[in-house]
């Protein structure tokens, strides 16, 4: 759709290095010895209290505030070798109080640095509009109105959609939702969550709303007095946080909260070799095996994978009649690693189980114990 | 009610005052347009060069305090009679609320505009001239019509050194004492001023609208 190539920094993150990085106001560090590397192609949020440093790192990434010691690297390239302009045409911005200048209208708003970098009138009108679309506003509605025509939800759409007018592989997001009522606050967000594949960008995003980041983001880091304290997945922040602040900001010790985001693989019981019973073999020889290695239920597996499972307690039914455990093996509840908690505990509830396989790529690769999340979560 | 109609006529045809009216607009207009120019020029140059903001604002705010009469009498032995010096006083004095606005307005656009100007690459010219300027219309625009208000005045003055303009007829009708012409060509400035400062009160109404922020 556009012609114009306007020279690019780099058309995609490969990864985003923040090496040392303080930042310090007089005699107070606002961001201290900060150590990250932000993935290409992640959403990274920025967690934490005011002051603790989180919004002072975003900036420092586009270099509206400069550094004091350390460096930032994108692709290997230290930022401070870019124009600032330039580093920030390649950057998508986007604030809480959004900043449409209230003088242009929408596709002023938009085309603002497309106009700059010397595109056509036709390729910015064409940009404006599959942006306004893009963001659920209909262009042919929206794009002579003034921002003060506009509620908070369409302005912060337009916002997000100035960020996106040179195609940034980068995003910087700071509290974009953050001045949104609830209602909106959480549409939007779930919006977000739709079109985040669509941009398909590296996007660093900061928050102080820990719902959000839950929803929102690939990886968590956790800010507090300008250092950054633990950076890991929601699973790995909840199951196990680095000290006691991570755990009263991840709610750690009401991870029931966080069955959504809780995922099988992370509350599976390791599928020990114990568990494991060749199809061909005898009921009463089986019996013996579960007697000696303490366990009361076996996995049946035959050459070519999952057999099904067995119970101690229906093996004793059948002991003496010369069965094979191929013969009684029901059929399992198999979930995958990446299915949710929260969806796999309501299956097993359904079906009046207990306990479920746990496959990946066809081989078993743990147990799923019902009775074993609960506790783990509370 | 004829009888005064038909005053207000001689009154008119005697002194000429469509011929002064003309001239009276002639020196305004120019005195406005290039105190305009000045004034905004001025204004973006002290904001570029904020350690000159002060001084400059103070050597303005001194030649505002002279008195209009002295100060055209202090402009005599540069340019004469006439309207020159008329036409300079007005600038003059007309510099300083069109220069304090645009350095004002310029200063104190909302740093969430430049903030965000930043944020998406533009550079400091850019902002100056895509969002500082823009933005600060509607404070030019007053300072503008306070310029106006006060070049109707100078120039009104300047009947007293032979300037032309409405202040000749209102200078003539002191002289010889006629009542008749000192109220005709009195109320008659006066209305002129009225109309010119609603049309830029409601252009400035119209570039707040298009330009302030909401």
């Amino acid at each position: 759709m556009k012609t114009t190539q306007t020279q690019r920094l780099f058309d995609r993150i490969e990864s985003i290095r923040l090496a040392n990085v303080t930042k310090k106001y007089d005699d107070r560090f606002a961001v201290d010895d900060l150590n990250l590397e932000i993935k290409g192609g992640e959403l990274l949020i920025l967690i934490g209290q005011s002051g603790s440093g989180k919004t002072t790192t975003l900036r420092m990434i586009n270099r509206l505030i400069e550094l004091d010691e350390g460096h930032i690297t994108i692709n290997g390239q230290d930022i401070m070798g870019f124009d600032p302009v330039k580093l920030r045409r390649n950057i998508g911005y986007v604030i809480q109080n959004i900043g449409l200048f209230p003088h242009m209208d929408i596709h002023d708003n938009i085309g603002l640095v497309p106009k700059l970098e010397g595109w056509s009138e036709g390729e910015i009108s064409g940009r404006v509009e599959h942006l306004l679309d893009f963001v659920a506003l209909p262009h042919e509605t929206f794009i002579n109105r003034y921002p003060r025509q506009l509620s908070g939800g369409q302005q912060q759409r337009v916002g997000l959609a100035r960020a996106l007018a040179m195609d940034p592989p980068l995003l910087l997001m700071d509290e974009p939702f953050g001045a949104l009522d609830p209602l909106l606050r959480r549409q939007l967000q779930d919006e977000f969550v739709r079109i985040k594949h669509e941009i398909g960008r590296t996007i660093v995003f900061v928050t102080h709303d820990i719902d959000e980041a839950f929803k929102l983001g690939d990886r968590i880091g956790i800010m507090d007095g300008g250092k950054l304290v633990q950076v890991g997945t929601p699973e790995e922040l909840i199951l196990a946080p680095e000290n006691e602040l991570v755990a009263s900001i991840v709610d750690a010790d009401k991870k029931f909260k966080h069955m959504d985001t809780l995922r099988v693989k992370d509350m599976l019981s390791h599928l020990d070799d114990k568990y494991i019973f060749e199809s061909g073999m005898g009921v009463d020889q089986a019996l013996d095996r579960m007697a000696v290695n303490n366990v009361e239920i076996g996995i049946v597996c035959d050459g070519s994978g999952l057999a099904g499972q067995v119970e101690m307690a229906d093996l004793l039914r059948s002991r003496d009649e010369g069965k094979t455990l191929e013969d009684i093996a029901e059929s399992s509840i198999v979930f995958s690693p990446h299915d949710s908690v929260a969806m796999a505990l309501g299956e097993l509830k359904d079906r009046g189980r207990s306990v479920a396989i746990v496959m990946e790529n066809e081989r078993p690769f743990g147990l799923f114990f019902s009775d074993e999340v609960l506790l783990k979560l509370i | 009610m004829v009888a005064i109609l038909y005053n207000i006529m001689d009154v008119w045809d005697t002194h000429l005052l469509t011929l002064r009216t003309f001239e009276h607009l002639y020196m305004f207009s120019i005195a406005l347009f290039i105190a305009t120019i000045i004034g905004i020029s001025l204004g973006i140059f002290i904001y570029s060069r904020p350690g000159l903001a002060n001084p400059v604002l103070n050597i303005l705010n001194i030649v505002e305090t002279i008195p209009d009469i002295a100060l055209l009498v202090l402009l005599l032995p540069f340019f004469g009679l006439g309207a020159g010096p008329t036409i300079v006083a007005s600038i003059l004095y007309s510099i300083l609320p069109i220069a304090r606005n645009t350095y004002t307005g310029l200063k104190d656009v909302d740093h969430e505009y430049i903030y965000i100007a930043e944020g998406i690459g533009l550079s400091p010219k850019e902002i100056l001239y895509r969002v500082r300027i823009p933005m600060s219309l509607p404070l030019i625009a007053g300072g503008v019509r306070i310029a106006l208000v006060f070049t109707m005045g100078v120039v009104t003055l300047g009947g007293l050194i032979a300037a032309g303009g409405l202040g000749t007829a209102l200078q003539t009708g002191i002289y010889l004492y006629e009542i008749d012409t000192i109220l005709v060509a009195g109320i008659w400035t006066g209305i002129l001023a009225v109309i010119l400062d609603g049309f830029a009160g409601i252009a400035e109404k119209k570039i707040t609208a298009r330009f302030g922020s909401w």
